[in-house]
C-alpha cells in the first residue's frame, strides 16, 4: 500500500456526501439493464402483437442499447474514481474508516456496472441475430 | 442542537476512544444491570411461553415447523416414487397422485423453502448483527402464527381428500375450473403466507439497515446481513405479483370473471407472466441466503477472511437484478415470437455469471486458507459439487432449441432438484450443523452427521442421475403411471430406491437434532473459532441478545478485535442497561453505522395471536364461501391490530433522550424518515406498488394479446365520475399532508380537522371510483372485469387509508400524537402518497383508456 495523502475537510466532505444516506447508487448500473430489458422485452412484444414495423423498433432499441451502454460506462467511470485503486492500491477496503467505505462502494458498482455491461450486450443479441416475429 | 421538531440530536463522543472503553464498570453496578437486563428480557414460562415475540423463540418456532412440513413434502414424495417404482402401478389412482405432487412442490416451496430464509435470518441476524432483537419483534410472532395457520390449512388439505390437484403452478383453465375446494385452498392459504412472507421482508431489511451495531459500515457487514438485503428486495418485487395474480384467480373462482377465460376475452397467459415473474425470481430468493450461509461458514473453516469480499456483493446483487430478466425460460414453448424468446434466454445466460463468481470467490478462499474438514464443510462440498452439475443442465435448458426438446420431461425434474438441493437443501443443514451451538448451545454429533450426509449424497445422485436419462427418453413429467417397454423401468427404479436412502439419511440427520442432550456437557463459546458477532453469544444462554452492544471496526471483530468479547460481557459498550426495565435497542444510520437513536422494542403479547388467528379466518373461511364470517374474522382481526399499534408503538416516551453510555445521549424517539416505522411503511408500499402495478400491466396485457379488447359497443365506466373521485383523491392528499405540517406548527385543531374531512373525501373518492363501473358487468367480458378489479384494488387501499387516518385523529384527541411526537401521521401520509398516484392512475386506466385504445 502507497503512503496515504490526507484528504483536506472540503474534499471529505464532497466525497463522502454522496452516499451519505443512500445505498441506492450501486444499483444505478443494474437498473439501467433492468429498464433496458423491460424497453426491448415490451416494445417488441407489442411491435409482433399489434403488427407495427419491426425493423424500425429494432434499429430504435439497438440505438437505445447502446445508449444504455454509454450510460452504464459512465457510471463505471465515476465508479472507477470513487474506488481509487491506483492510488491506495487497496483491493478489499476491509478498514473501518470512512475511506474504506468509501472505496467499498466504488468497487461494487464497477463491478456492478461491468456485470451490468455483459448483461445489456447479450440481451441485445437476439435484436442482432433474430430478424422479426416469427 | 435540536430537530425541526424539537427532539434533541444524538449528544457525545463518538466514536469512543480506547481509554473511555478500558475504564472499568464497577462491579456491583455491573451485577445490578445485568439482573435489570435479563428481567427486561426474560423468555415468559408456562403457557405464556406462546406470548414469546423474541427473535431466538420466533426464529426456532418457525425453523421447526417449516421442518415438520418439509417432512411431509418428502413423505409425499416418496409415495410419488413408490407409485412410480414399477411400470403399470396402482398404489395411489390417479387423482390422489395429482395432489400429491400438487402438494408436493407447493409445500416444498412455499411452506419450506421460502419461510424458511425468514426463519434462519429472524434466528441468525440479529446475532450477526449485534442486535438485541429485529426492530418490530411482535411482526415475525404475527408472521409466524400466520405461516402456521395458513400452512396447517393448506398441508392438512391432503388427509381430506381436498387438496389442490393442478400442479404447484395452478395453470389455468385447469386450476380455475377445477372442482371442489382444491384450487381455493392453494390460492388462500398461499396468499395468507405470501403476506406473511412480505411482512418478514419488510421486518428483516429495516433489521438490516438500521439495527446495525455501531461502527458497522456497509463494507463491514457480514455477507449473509447482504444477502438478506438482496433477497428482501427481490420478495417485495416477486412476490405482489402472485398476489395479484391470485387476487385476479380468485375473482374468476368465486365470481365468475373470465380473467383467464379466452372465450370471453381473458387469456391463460397472463396468469403464467404473473405466476413466473414471482416463480423465477423464487428460485434466487431460495438461493441467495443458502449460499449466504456458506459465505459464513467457509472463512471459518479455512481460518481467514473471505475472497473477495466486494466481488460477492456484487454477485448477490447483480444476480438479484438478473434473476428478474428469467421467467419467460419457463414459458419457452407457449409460442411467444422467437425474438422475445431470445431476450430472455439471452438474460438467462447473463445469470450463470454472477452465480459462478460467487461460487469461485468461495472455492478461491478454501484454496488460500488451511481448510479443517468440519461436518458444515462437509455438507458445503455436498453443495457444491450437486449445485454446479444443476447449474450446467440450466444452461443447456436455457437455450431455448434445447428446451423445446426437454420441455416437461423428467430431465426438468432432474435440473430442478440438482440445482434445489445443492443450492438450498446442502447449504442449509450445512448451516444447521454450523449455527446449533449458536442456537441450542449444544453440538451435533460427527458420527451421525456424517452417516447422514453419506446417505443424503449418494441417495440424491442414485435418485436423480437416473432422471436425466428417464427424461432425455421421453417420459413426461407429472404422468401417474406408465407402460412397460418404454426403457424407463429399471430407470425408475433405481430413483426410487435413491429416493429412500435420501430419506434414511433425513431420518439420521432429524434424530440427531431431536435426541435428548441433556447429558452432553457445555460447549465452549465460540466452538467453530469464527470470527462474526453471534458467536459472542452467553453460554448458558441469556436471552438478552448482547450483554452490550459493541463499536465495531473490522469484518471479523472477533479475530480482530482481542477486547471486545470480554468488554462487552463487563457491560463496557452501549446500552448496558434497562433502567426502565424495557426492552430496547440501538438505532443506527443505514451507510456508516451511527448511532442515532435508542428504539423501544415491544414484549411478549397474545395480541399477535389473536391478530394472526383472526386474519387465518379472514383468508380460510372463502375458501368454504362462508363470507359472512370471513368478513367479520377480517373485521376483528383489523381491530387486535389497531389494539395491539395503539398500545406498543410510538408511544410519547417519558424522556426525550436517554444516556446509553460511553457518553453518548441519544433520542428515545423518531418520526419520519429517521424512524424503523417510517422505513418499513416506506418498504411495504414498494412491495404494494409492484402488486398494483402488476395488476396495471394485466390491463395492456389484455389490450396487446386480443384484438378485441375492449369490445365493440362495450359500457364504459362513467366519465363524469371517474374524474370526479381524481379530483377528491387529490384533495385527501392535500388534506392529508396539510394535517401533518399544521401538526407539527403547533396548530392542533386544523390538523384535526383535516383530519375529520380527509377520510370523508376518500370514502367519496373510493365510492366515485367504484360507482363509475356500476353499470358494467364484469362477468360478461375481461374488459369491464379488469375495470372492475383496479376500482376494488384502490377501493380497499382506500379503505385502510382512512381507517390510519381514523387512528391519528384518535391519536390526537387522546395525546398519543403530539406535536411533538407525530411519527403516526408520518406514516399515514407515507402511505396516502403512494395510494394517492396508484388512485390517480386507476383514474387515469378507467376514464382516459376507452378513448385511447
Amino acid at each position: 500500500m502507497k503512503e496515504e495523502r490526507q484528504p483536506t475537510r472540503r474534499e471529505d466532505q464532497r466525497e463522502f456526501s454522496e452516499e451519505k444516506a443512500s445505498l441506492f447508487r450501486i444499483t444505478l448500473a443494474p437498473l439501467i439493464w433492468a429498464a433496458h430489458f423491460v424497453a426491448c422485452y415490451g416494445l417488441v412484444a407489442v411491435t409482433c402483437a399489434k403488427g407495427w414495423d419491426i425493423e424500425a423498433v429494432r434499429v430504435g432499441l439497438l440505438v437505445f442499447s447502446l445508449a444504455a451502454l454509454g450510460g452504464i460506462l459512465w457510471i463505471g467511470r465515476a465508479a472507477w474514481r470513487r474506488w481509487n485503486v491506483s492510488e491506495t492500491g487497496d483491493f478489499v477496503n476491509r478498514g473501518g474508516r470512512a475511506e474504506d467505505r468509501h472505496h467499498f462502494l466504488g468497487h461494487a458498482a464497477f463491478l456492478l456496472s461491468i456485470i451490468s455491461g455483459i448483461g445489456v450486450v447479450f440481451v441485445s443479441l437476439p435484436l442482432v441475430l433474430i430478424g422479426g416475429c416469427q | 442542537m435540536t430537530h425541526p421538531s424539537g427532539l434533541p440530536q444524538p449528544e457525545g463522543p463518538y466514536p469512543p476512544t480506547e481509554e473511555m472503553l478500558a475504564e472499568q464498570v464497577p462491579d456491583d453496578l455491573r451485577h445490578a444491570q445485568a439482573d435489570r437486563l435479563r428481567a427486561a428480557w426474560a423468555t415468559p414460562k408456562g403457557i405464556r411461553y406462546m406470548t414469546a415475540v423474541n427473535n431466538s423463540e420466533v426464529g426456532k418456532w418457525y425453523c421447526l415447523t417449516a421442518l415438520v412440513f418439509m417432512l411431509l413434502a418428502g413423505v409425499m414424495a416418496l409415495i410419488i416414487r413408490l407409485q412410480l417404482a414399477t411400470p403399470e402401478n396402482d398404489l395411489v389412482s390417479a387423482d390422489r397422485f395429482n395432489q400429491l405432487f400438487t402438494m408436493h412442490g407447493s409445500a416444498m416451496m412455499f411452506l419450506f423453502a421460502v419461510p424458511l430464509f425468514e426463519a434462519i435470518s429472524i434466528l441468525l441476524l440479529p446475532g450477526m448483527l449485534g442486535a438485541r432483537d429485529m426492530p418490530f419483534p411482535r411482526l415475525s410472532a404475527f408472521g409466524y402464527w400466520c405461516f402456521l395457520i395458513g400452512g396447517v390449512f393448506v398441508i392438512g388439505s391432503i388427509f381430506f381428500d381436498a387438496a389442490p390437484r393442478a400442479g404447484w403452478f395452478m395453470y389455468p383453465p385447469l386450476a380455475t375450473q377445477d372442482e371442489g375446494p382444491g384450487s381455493d385452498i392453494w390460492l388462500l392459504g398461499l396468499s395468507f403466507i405470501e403476506v406473511a412472507s412480505i411482512a418478514a421482508a419488510v421486518e428483516l431489511i429495516v433489521g438490516t439497515l438500521k439495527c446495525r451495531p455501531p461502527g458497522m459500515r456497509v463494507n463491514l457487514m457480514p455477507l449473509y446481513a447482504w444477502y438478506v438485503l438482496v433477497v428482501g428486495g427481490m420478495i417485495l418485487f416477486a412476490f405482489p405479483p402472485l398476489i395479484a395474480g391470485d387476487f385476479l384467480f380468485e375473482l374468476e373462482r368465486s365470481f365468475d370473471w373470465p380473467f383467464f377465460d379466452p372465450t370471453r376475452g381473458g387469456d391463460p397467459m397472463l396468469w403464467q407472466h404473473l405466476f413466473w415473474i414471482f416463480g423465477h425470481p423464487e428460485v434466487y430468493i431460495i438461493f441467495l441466503p443458502s449460499i449466504a450461509i456458506a459465505a459464513m461458514v467457509i472463512p471459518t473453516v479455512a481460518r481467514r477472511p473471505i475472497f473477495g469480499y466486494s466481488w460477492i456483493v456484487l454477485s448477490a446483487v447483480g444476480t438479484g437484478f438478473l434473476s428478474f430478466g428469467l421467467w419467460v425460460h419457463h414459458m419457452f414453448t407457449t409460442g411467444l415470437p422467437s425474438i422475445s424468446l431470445g431476450f430472455f434466454s439471452a438474460a438467462s445466460e447473463a445469470v450463470v455469471i454472477p452465480t459462478g463468481i460467487q461460487i469461485f470467490a468461495f472455492l478461491a478462499t478454501l484454496m488460500a486458507g488451511r481448510v479443517k474438514m468440519t461436518l458444515p464443510m462437509l455438507w458445503i462440498s455436498g453443495a457444491l459439487a450437486i449445485f454446479t452439475m444443476g447449474g450446467l443442465t440450466g444452461v443447456m435448458l436455457a437455450l431455448a432449441p434445447f428446451d423445446f426438446q426437454a420441455h416437461d420431461t423428467y430431465f426438468i425434474v432432474a435440473h430442478l432438484h440438482y440445482t434445489l438441493f445443492g443450492g438450498m437443501v446442502f447449504p442449509v443443514i450445512a448451516g444447521v450443523y454450523y449455527f446449533f451451538p449458536f442456537i441450542q448451545k449444544k453440538v451435533l454429533s460427527v458420527r451421525l452427521g456424517k452417516w447422514a450426509f453419506w446417505l443424503t449424497f449418494t441417495g440424491f445422485n442414485l435418485c436423480f442421475l437416473p432422471m436425466h436419462l428417464t427424461g432425455l427418453w421421453g417420459m413426461p413429467r407429472r404422468v401417474y403411471t406408465y407402460p412397460t417397454g418404454l426403457g424407463w423401468d429399471w430407470l425408475n427404479l433405481i430413483s426410487t430406491l435413491g429416493a429412500f436412502v435420501i430419506a434414511a439419511g433425513f431420518a439420521v440427520f432429524v434424530w440427531d437434532l431431536i435426541r435428548p442432550k441433556h447429558r452432553q456437557p457445555q460447549i465452549p463459546r465460540n466452538p467453530w473459532g469464527g470470527g462474526t458477532l453471534e458467536w459472542t453469544h452467553d453460554v448458558p444462554e441469556e436471552a438478552w441478545g448482547v450483554r452490550s452492544i459493541p463499536h465495531i471496526s473490522t469484518r471479523y471483530p472477533l479475530w480482530d478485535q482481542p477486547d471486545m468479547v470480554e468488554r462487552m460481557d463487563a457491560g463496557r459498550y452501549y446500552l448496558p442497561d434497562a433502567e426502565e426495565g424495557l426492552r430496547e435497542t440501538l438505532v443506527t444510520s443505514v451507510i456508516d453505522a451511527e448511532p442515532v437513536q435508542v428504539q423501544r422494542v415491544t414484549g411478549p403479547t397474545w395480541i399477535t395471536l389473536w391478530a394472526a388467528a383472526f386474519t387465518g379466518g379472514a383468508f380460510i373461511f372463502p375458501t368454504f364461501s362462508w363470507y359472512l364470517p370471513a368478513i367479520i374474522s377480517g373485521a376483528l382481526a383489523i381491530l387486535c391490530i389497531i389494539g395491539w399499534l395503539w398500545t406498543a408503538t410510538a408511544r410519547p416516551p417519558e424522556a426525550d433522550a436517554k444516556d446509553v453510555g460511553l457518553g453518548l445521549r441519544l433520542p428515545t424517539y423518531a418520526a419520519g424518515p429517521s424512524s424503523v416505522g417510517w422505513w418499513a411503511m416506506w418498504i411495504t408500499m414498494l412491495g404494494d406498488a409492484t402488486a398494483y402495478a402488476s395488476l396495471v400491466f394485466g390491463f395492456f396485457f389484455y389490450w396487446t394479446a386480443s384484438p378485441n379488447f375492449p369490445p365493440e359497443g362495450a359500457a364504459h365506466p362513467d366519465a363524469a365520475l371517474v374524474a370526479l373521485a381524481a379530483v377528491a383523491f387529490a384533495v385527501n392528499w392535500i388534506l392529508t399532508v396539510g394535517a401533518r405540517r399544521l401538526n407539527r406548527q403547533g396548530s392542533v385543531t386544523a390538523a384535526r380537522l383535516c383530519l375529520i374531512l380527509a377520510p370523508l373525501v376518500a370514502a367519496g373518492g373510493a365510492t366515485a371510483l367504484v360507482t363509475s363501473v356500476l353499470d358494467t358487468d364484469p362477468t360478461s367480458h375481461v374488459y369491464p372485469a379488469i375495470l372492475w378489479a383496479l376500482a376494488i384494488w384502490t377501493a380497499v387501499h382506500s379503505g385502510a387509508g382512512v381507517i390510519m387516518q381514523l387512528y391519528c385523529l384518535a391519536g390526537s384527541l387522546f395525546g398519543k400524537m403530539t406535536p411533538r411526537y407525530d411519527a403516526d401521521i408520518w406514516n399515514v401520509s407515507l402511505f396516502w402518497h403512494f395510494v394517492t398516484i396508484s388512485a390517480l392512475v386507476s383514474c387515469a386506466v378507467l376514464g382516459l383508456a376507452p378513448g385511447a385504445l
